[in-house]
């Protein structure tokens, strides 16, 4: 039983050594010259510049672990179902398919929330042609602002309005 | 346990762990090669003979190459995240036959490393693990680049792992077992992908995201991420990373040849002495064929968009798959009055999985709704 | 020394080490870490009392999937906001040790009810002759089969929630702001790189 695992652990310790060895035996063997700008963040030749701390990505990405986790322990519920479900018979099936049936409502529910919706940016479809006008309204009036000698703060704030 | 089981035991760890890299450096050769051919270049050609050795070069060169940790890195973790992407790649392989049991010195000795009770969800469970390079390489690098990337592929490996394991309850429902030996030894007359296709296709496509391959390698968008996760890697720490991804490719095939297109099981005209050789070149022959048809795609298909991504996984797959597990379940277990179940399973598993290769096909090549105007619009 | 102690043997120590750890790092990922560890070694300890089935759901639900979004949050919200933490705490700290010292009277009498101090649960081999997921399976989907239909609810209630909490509906944005926004030039300097630190 335990002994089947057995492999498996000497995988991992080989697997183990031959990750951290070749670290080792690399950082022994390899130039190691290190200064200031090599050593800063890849950020295209700026000086890197932090992300601001506190909310810095779409909620989007949380909404998706946290389904994932729902979604998860159902399909492990599934597993066990799925080696027996032939001796459960119509029993079993019934009773899988009100479970699924029960978390397809939230599945349904999400959905039409717009839980799953990653499409055009946070702008709801039914409001996408209205951010257009207005976009096209401030580009247009904008440009006319421009048109004066530029001058780069104003042109990077301008950028980064959003 | 005798020295002699000991013996057997290690040598066959040492023999799949060797077999696992030489398989990636032939199959990074074998990708580039096919890749030029698809763009009438020659590919690689200086390293050994027609460049089959570039990989090895390649290697080489990276463990020579200085390693960079940036200032703001978090040194143990970021040391850890390579270490994290190669050891589960390696596991994950270890539940996988790769050919008929063999009798060395009296002992009939399975060619796998372990036959483990709950063979699959051993494999799941090291998908979960893998997600952790990705987001600790991220995390530690202390950069922006990395961060987003490693946000942008946890999510979606997050989400095609759903619906690559309902693929593979559908898989489990239809062979009986959790065991791989047992699932092998179920296709003896048919091979799961006939009757099974449509989780066949699902399993593919999840696969690839899985591994972050094009035209799901979101995370490498060069164009808009640099390098993803690993932008922030150099020299040997980079090479552990890549070696990782491609082991997982091999072993993300190698899962999908044991699951769907009988393991090792193939004609061979030898008994005898060589008739181990027989298996063992039929599993290698169809894991190449897996992994030529993931550079076919590769060299077909663009990166698809992110938001295209999500969509297609959480609005087509998991549904499907669910649908998927719920009808195998019917055409199994209900009365079979007619004699019609097969010919049910395949009508109905044939038009889902045409209908589900359309929509991936739709959400690649559609054209893009007017977005709004970008305000970076007033810049310019 | 048979197998199981062994195994036993080494885990244990790492799992009160990480638990240790995990209490006593700063770094927020760092303790995240170390519970993935715990966890890990948990499996084990249910891998040692013949429950593969929950060894593997152990490592894909709690290490694989909860410690994700753990980390999603501690990697996104930003854990450096340099408020300290024992200030945000005042109200936690009584209530920590209340249901700490609850837990540990819990346990204590969950274990003396449930094998009486002995080491193994005899029951258990014969429950689990062919094999430990298939004897989850008819335990779960006959006599328990209520609580698992119940399971779904509790997804269901978790769904709806994480939708309530997470997702804000799409705001729109109305003229003004867009005219204070464009108007007023960021006056965030974006420093030129390389200019001194260049040989």
């Amino acid at each position: 039983m335990l002994i089947d695992y057995l492999p498996i652990v000497v995988m991992a310790v080989l697997a183990g050594v031959f990750a951290v060895g070749s670290l080792m035996a690399s950082s022994m063997l390899r130039p190691n010259r290190p200064n200031p700008v090599k050593l800063s963040a890849y950020e295209c030749g700026n000086d890197p510049v932090r992300l601001p701390s506190g909310e810095r990505f779409s909620v989007k990405f949380y909404l998706v672990a946290m389904l994932f986790i729902i979604f998860d322990i159902e399909t492990i519920f599934l597993f066990p179902w799925a080696v027996s479900f032939r001796s459960l018979g119509l029993f079993g099936l019934v009773e899988m398919a009100v479970f699924i049936g029960l978390v397809f409502v939230a599945y349904v529910y999400i959905w039409r929330k717009g839980g799953f919706d990653w499409s055009a940016g946070e702008i709801a479809p039914n409001e996408a042609d209205e951010v257009v006008e207005r976009e096209r309204a401030l580009f247009t009036r904008s440009e006319q602002e421009v048109a004066k000698p530029p001058d780069v703060n104003e042109w990077q704030g301008a950028g980064r309005a959003g | 346990m005798t020295g002699i089981d000991w013996v057997l035991l290690v040598g066959r760890v040492i023999l799949v762990f060797v077999a696992l890299l030489i398989s990636v450096l032939l199959y990074i050769w074998m990708e580039r090669k096919v890749i030029a051919d698809f763009q009438t270049r020659t590919g690689p050609m200086r390293a050994g003979p027609r460049g089959v050795l570039v990989t090895f070069a390649d290697g080489l060169k990276l463990f020579f190459k200085e390693s960079i940790s940036p200032t703001n890195a978090d040194r143990p973790v970021y040391l850890l995240a390579p270490i994290i992407a190669t050891i589960p790649a390696f596991l994950a392989f270890s539940v996988i036959p790769f050919g008929a049991p063999v009798v060395i010195f009296g002992r009939t000795v399975p060619l796998q490393l372990a036959d483990l009770n709950i063979g699959v969800l051993w494999v799941l469970a090291m998908t979960s693990i893998g997600v952790y390079a990705v987001v600790l390489a991220g995390w530690s690098s202390g950069s922006n680049y990395p961060l987003l990337g490693a946000v942008r592929s946890t999510a979606q490996m997050v989400s095609y792992e759903v619906a690559m394991s309902l693929a593979l309850v559908a898989v489990i429902m239809f062979s009986g077992h959790l065991k791989m030996s047992e699932i092998v030894a179920q296709q003896d007359k048919v091979w799961n992908v006939i009757p099974q296709f449509p989780a066949f296709v699902v399993y593919l496509i999840c696969a690839l995201a899985e591994v972050n391959r094009p035209p799901f390698d979101l995370a490498e968008a060069e164009s808009e991420l640099v390098a993803g996760f690993h932008t922030e890697y150099s020299g040997i720490r980079f090479a552990l990373f890549y070696l990782g991804e491609y082991v997982n490719t091999v072993t993300v095939s190698a899962i999908a040849v044991t699951l769907f297109l009988g393991g090792w099981r193939g004609w061979w005209p030898f008994h005898g002495a060589a008739a181990w050789l027989g298996p063992v070149l039929w599993f290698v022959l169809k894991v190449t064929a897996v992994i030529y048809v993931y550079i076919l795609v590769r060299g077909t298909l663009p990166r698809m968009r992110y938001d295209r991504l999500m969509n297609f996984g959480w609005k087509y797959l998991i549904p499907f798959g669910l649908f998927w597990v719920l009808a195998t379940g019917a055409i199994v277990v209900l009365p079979d009055r007619y004699g019609h179940r097969r010919g049910a399973f395949m009508a109905v598993g044939i038009i889902v999985a045409v209908w589900l290769v359309m929509s991936l096909v739709k959400q690649l090549l559609e054209s893009p709704r007017p977005a709004p105007a970008s305000r970076e619009g007033l810049a310019t | 020394m048979p197998l199981d102690n062994i195994v036993f043997w080494v885990f244990a120590p790492i799992s009160i080490a990480s638990a240790i750890g995990m209490l006593l790092v700063r770094n927020a990922v760092h303790a995240a870490l170390f519970l993935i560890v715990n966890f890990f070694c948990l499996a084990v300890f249910y891998l040692l009392l013949d429950a593969p089935f929950l060894f593997a759901v152990q490592i894909v639900v709690y290490a694989g999937a909860i410690m994700v979004l753990f980390l999603f949050v501690i990697m996104l919200l930003g854990v450096d906001s340099g408020v300290p933490i024992h200030e945000r705490l005042l109200v936690q700290r009584p209530l920590a040790f209340l249901l700490g010292a609850a837990f540990v009277v819990e346990m204590f009498l969950a274990i003396r009810a449930g094998v009486g101090f002995a080491t193994k649960a005899p029951a258990v081999f014969t429950a689990n002759e062919g094999g430990n997921t298939q004897a989850v399976a008819k335990i779960l989907f006959t006599q328990y089969f209520f609580p698992f239909e119940v399971t779904s609810v509790l997804l269901l209630v978790a769904a709806i929630a994480a939708m309530v909490l997470a997702h804000r509906k799409a705001r729109t944005v109305t003229q003004a702001e867009i005219d204070a926004a464009a108007g007023e030039p960021d006056t965030e300097e974006m420093p030129v790189y390389g200019a001194e630190a260049a040989p």
